[in-house]
């Protein structure tokens, strides 16, 4: 597990006294005061943990007032300095060590304020301005906090333990009917006219305003619904001309409060919001968090190999699915409205498959903790493998039309260029880094299920401009079909009757059922991430035990890969904003959760 | 007197035709870039409306008329509406100098099928296409909105730097020909047995990547660039005013200059030709229709380029598509002048 060892932090107790850096069952974590917080990180940052991953804050309300969860929380080390018993938060930040490829998360106590490391990592920016939205959290030296996903004027802090799961309804939305006709609805047809509270009009201004400070000769407001941005993001764009002076980002159009739901949900019912954060890469998300759940289980060895190469085959024609319609947005957002049919043509096979082995085309919902809802049905490997056969020719009549067009190159060459330091500056993963020429790939540096066993290859960009990372996912593609080759080998040589759901060792006394009511997992916490088409996407699991999380973060690639859209677009034009954003490759579902 | 009333009726049947079939076969162009594009992107394209969709331009019109009309608030009406038919008119008489064939006689009369020989025909030409801007900049400015204002100034970019290119381009047949009537030069091309794209094929190229320019398609298409400014500067117009807009700019337009690019290049309504020696004509069976089924081939063919072009390639960024105008397109033809003039006198002979 590529985490890191807890005597190479003992150096650092001279520095700071009150440091503790303890290796748990899942993690390892260094607990610090929140004084020493920034110097601690920055030390951290020159040893080499430069990649920031994720940045967060459990809201420890619950434990704290009960007893028997407290002694079992500081039982298993989850807590940082629990003699603090007043302070309400425990916030954590996860790094990466590059070099030496490991993990660390450093976890401080606060009673709602905190320094901010905008200074550090800008990635970690956004990630602040998501705590204050979310729990309130106020940031020393924050450049600009404002909310990440609410609009500017809204009262409450969602994420924290007292805000109940339903929201506060407090606003009379009534149906058109009852205002026209009064229509009163009886019985089982009655509804609640409270609601929680919508953003006017004038919210959305005072959003708006509190973004970006005008400088130039217009704002042009750039979504929320415009075909360029895949999604509902919207966009500011501060034009002298057609040049972009600066940028911000308004995002929350499509906010449903993921995080929130996983509190409240089992483990098996969060899997369904998984497929709907990044809904392109549907059985990717399922496949990290089933991975998650499992390593938290300690039942990762007792899923039988069958059930391994079935997801990791799944997840690899997701990532081919991803990408095409990737590949067929970026083409028509440059004008080459054909490629994007050409690309849609497959991408509609690969539908047809998916739902011919799983029962659904976008929520797939297919893998279980614990191995797949069901086995592959009669004659889906043949399938699988006629297409593949065929794949690789439908990506080369496509490149012929693309990759060295003279056209393509000089929209894609040299621009939104990603130098090594300013991916780690702006905590990109996925393609996005590895087109800036880090071999960044979750399935190489910690493999999950058959990726081990696979042989495939990580490719990765020479200067990390648009076309770079073009060529990078469009490799990928054809490394995905051979990652496919070698599990179809490897399955079809399996007996049809082997097993595809985990039978776990009495002694264990977990009880493991497909459809995952009742599954219990113990007190602990984990980081555990796996490679979505867009990136990494991490679970930062907080369990006391029981049926439910009590927190899980989501480390959304799509949300820190755009974090550094401001930065590229600066001083380029218009037609260039498409091009780098498409090439980023945001889905708003998982931005925004 | 009698002549006076003749000629008067002759034109008037000269107009009723050209505005006929422009409009008609511009509108029906639709129906043909569909099923181009549709083909080249394996799927049939219309099929539901008439056999294999050939109703489909009759409804879009009844679609498009029938809209509810709608305008901008604080914009100008006089202006907005104004745009409309800036874009249309011009656009459509640049057709009064295209010659369609040979002269013939009926009934005592010599007509020769253009509508007025003037003998700066291509000048008109080229001060008729630049009117196109006045139209494009109007409709960004009366819309009163974000987008179609960016998308007319980027337009009236392209138009100017492309306006220098074609002028220049045109000079290369002008000087082979000697002179300025679209009539003349066909007939010229036609008593020196050259084509001028044999002589002039970077003239030909310059023109094309100016007629790609000026009229709005791929890759030169960024004034409507869907992906970034939706639809550029017909955002905010509706129904058929909306419809008007590319009907014009990519049907008319393009057809005008293939019709003119023939004129110049591939000498008009003259059968296939072998450089220096004569014309060969396999369509010869036709008779006196031969010179008219020419002339629409070879139109045909070019509109069919033009599409071809347009359904593959991505598209400029506008910074690149002026810097072509003047760094490459604009020496191009300055180097083609230069070339021209010394070979005109092999021409000539």
């Amino acid at each position: 597990m590529p985490w890191a060892k807890a005597d190479e932090f003992m150096d650092l107790k001279e520095r700071f006294p009150e440091l503790e850096a303890l290796e748990l069952k899942n993690t390892t974590s260094i607990h610090i005061k929140k004084e020493n917080l920034i110097e601690l990180l920055k030390e951290l940052k020159n040893r080499g943990y430069k990649l920031f991953i994720d940045h967060s804050v459990v809201d420890l309300k619950d434990i704290l007032e009960k007893e028997k969860d407290f002694k079992n929380a500081v039982k298993e080390n989850l807590i940082a300095f629990p003699e603090d018993r007043l302070s309400r938060f425990q916030a954590f930040y996860t790094l990466y060590n590059v070099d030496e490829k490991k993990r660390v998360i450093v976890k401080t106590r606060t009673d709602g304020t905190l320094p901010s490391i905008e200074k550090l990592w800008f990635a970690g920016k956004w990630a602040e301005r998501e705590a204050y939205d979310m729990f309130g959290i106020e940031y020393e030296g924050h450049e600009n906090l404002v909310r990440a996903f609410m609009w500017d004027t809204y009262p409450y802090f969602p994420l924290r333990k007292d805000f109940p799961l339903e929201g506060i309804p407090e606003q009379d939305l009534p149906s058109l009917n009852e205002v026209l006709w009064g229509d009163k609805l009886e019985g089982t047809m009655n509804y609640q006219r409270q609601h929680t509270i919508v953003p006017t009009l004038e919210d959305l201004e005072i959003t708006e305003k509190r973004r970006l400070k005008k400088k130039a000769q217009i704002v042009l407001n750039w979504g929320p619904l415009h075909p360029g941005t895949h999604g509902t993001m919207w966009f500011l764009f501060d034009l002298e001309g057609e040049r972009i002076v600066q940028t911000d980002v308004i995002l929350g159009q499509l906010h449903r409060g993921v995080e929130k739901l996983a509190e409240n949900e089992m483990y098996n019912q969060f899997l369904v919001y998984t497929d709907r954060m990044d809904y392109l890469s549907a059985l990717c998300s399922n496949q990290a968090w089933v991975v998650a759940i499992e390593r938290m289980l300690g039942i990762e060895e007792d899923v039988p190999e069958k059930a391994k190469y079935i997801r990791t085959m799944m997840s690899e024609l997701q990532r081919i699915n991803s990408h095409l319609l990737w590949l067929g947005t970026y083409a028509l957002d440059l004008g080459a409205l054909t490629v994007f049919l050409y690309a849609f043509k497959e991408r509609e096979k690969i539908m047809d498959i998916l739902e011919g082995i799983t029962g659904a085309r976008l929520t797939i919902s297919y893998p279980r903790v614990g191995g797949v809802r069901m086995d592959l049905p009669e004659g889906a490997l043949e399938v699988i493998r006629a297409f593949i056969k065929r794949f690789p020719k439908e990506l080369g009549d496509w490149e012929r039309i693309l990759t060295r067009n003279r056209i393509w190159l000089r929209r894609n060459k040299e621009v939104g260029v990603i130098s090594p330091e300013d991916a780690y500056f702006y905590g990109v993963t996925g393609p996005v880094i590895r087109g800036s020429g880090i071999p960044y790939d979750m399935r190489k540096l910690e493999p999950y299920d058959a990726y081990p066993e696979v042989e495939f290859d990580i490719p990765v960009g020479d200067i990390g401009d648009c076309y770079d990372r073009y060529l990078v996912r469009i490799e990928e593609m054809k490394q995905s079909v051979r990652i496919i080759e070698q599990c179809l080998n490897k399955l079809e040589k399996m007996p049809k009757d082997a097993p595809f759901f985990a039978e776990v060792p009495k002694e264990k006394k977990i009880k493991l059922t497909i459809d995952g009511i009742g599954l219990k997992v113990p007190t602990g916490e984990i980081y555990s991430s796996g490679e979505n088409p867009r990136g990494e996407l991490g679970f930062y699991v907080f369990s006391m035990g029981g049926v439910k999380p009590y927190r899980v973060k989501v480390r959304p690639p799509s949300y820190y890969n755009l974090c550094i859209y401001p930065h590229l677009m600066k001083d380029r034009v218009i037609a260039d904003a498409v091009t780098i954003l498409a090439s980023i490759d945001p889905v708003v579902g998982e931005t925004d959760r | 007197m009698e002549s006076v009333i003749a000629g008067l009726i002759i034109a008037v049947i000269k107009i009723l035709v050209i505005l006929g079939i422009v409009l008609g076969v511009g509108a029906y162009l639709t129906w043909v870039e569909r099923k181009v594009a549709a083909h080249i992107q394996r799927r049939p394209g219309p099929m539901v409306v008439g056999w294999h969709g050939l109703l489909q331009p009759l409804a879009d019109g009844v679609k498009l008329i029938t809209k509810e009309d709608l305008f901008p608030r604080y914009g100008n009406k006089f202006l907005y509406n104004l745009a409309i038919v800036l874009a249309l008119v011009p656009a459509t008489l640049v057709f009064a100098v295209v010659p369609f064939g040979p002269e013939f006689e009926l009934f005592g009369y010599k007509i020769k099928p253009i509508l007025t020989d003037v003998n700066v025909g291509l000048l008109l030409v080229f001060g008729l296409g630049s009117l196109a801007v006045y139209a494009i900049a109007i409709a960004g400015w009366a819309s009163n909105s974000k987008y179609p204002l960016i998308g007319s100034m980027r337009k009236a970019g392209i138009i100017i730097s492309y306006e220098v290119a074609i002028t220049f381009a045109v000079m290369g047949p002008l000087i082979l020909a000697g002179t300025l009537s679209t009539y003349e030069i066909v007939q010229r091309q036609i008593e020196q047995n050259l084509w001028y794209i044999w002589v002039q094929p970077i003239g030909f190229v310059v023109f094309l990547f100016s007629l790609l320019a000026e009229t709005g398609r791929v890759p030169f298409d960024i004034q409507e660039a869907e992906a970034e400014l939706v639809t550029g500067f017909t955002v905010e117009y509706g129904g058929m005013k909306f419809g008007l807009f590319p009907l014009v700019e990519w049907y008319v337009e393009v057809l005008s200059l293939s019709a003119i690019a023939v004129v110049l290049f591939f000498g008009g309504w003259s059968p296939i030709n072998i450089p220096f020696l004569g014309f060969v004509d396999p369509l010869f069976f036709l008779g006196p229709f031969s010179p008219y089924v020419w002339f629409l081939l070879k139109v045909t063919a070019l509109f069919l380029f033009i599409l071809w072009l347009h359904w593959t390639l991505p598209r400029y960024r506008i910074d690149q598509i002026t810097e072509i105008a003047w760094k490459v397109m604009l020496p191009l033809a300055l180097i083609n002048i230069v070339l021209t003039a010394i070979i005109a006198p092999i021409v000539w002979r």
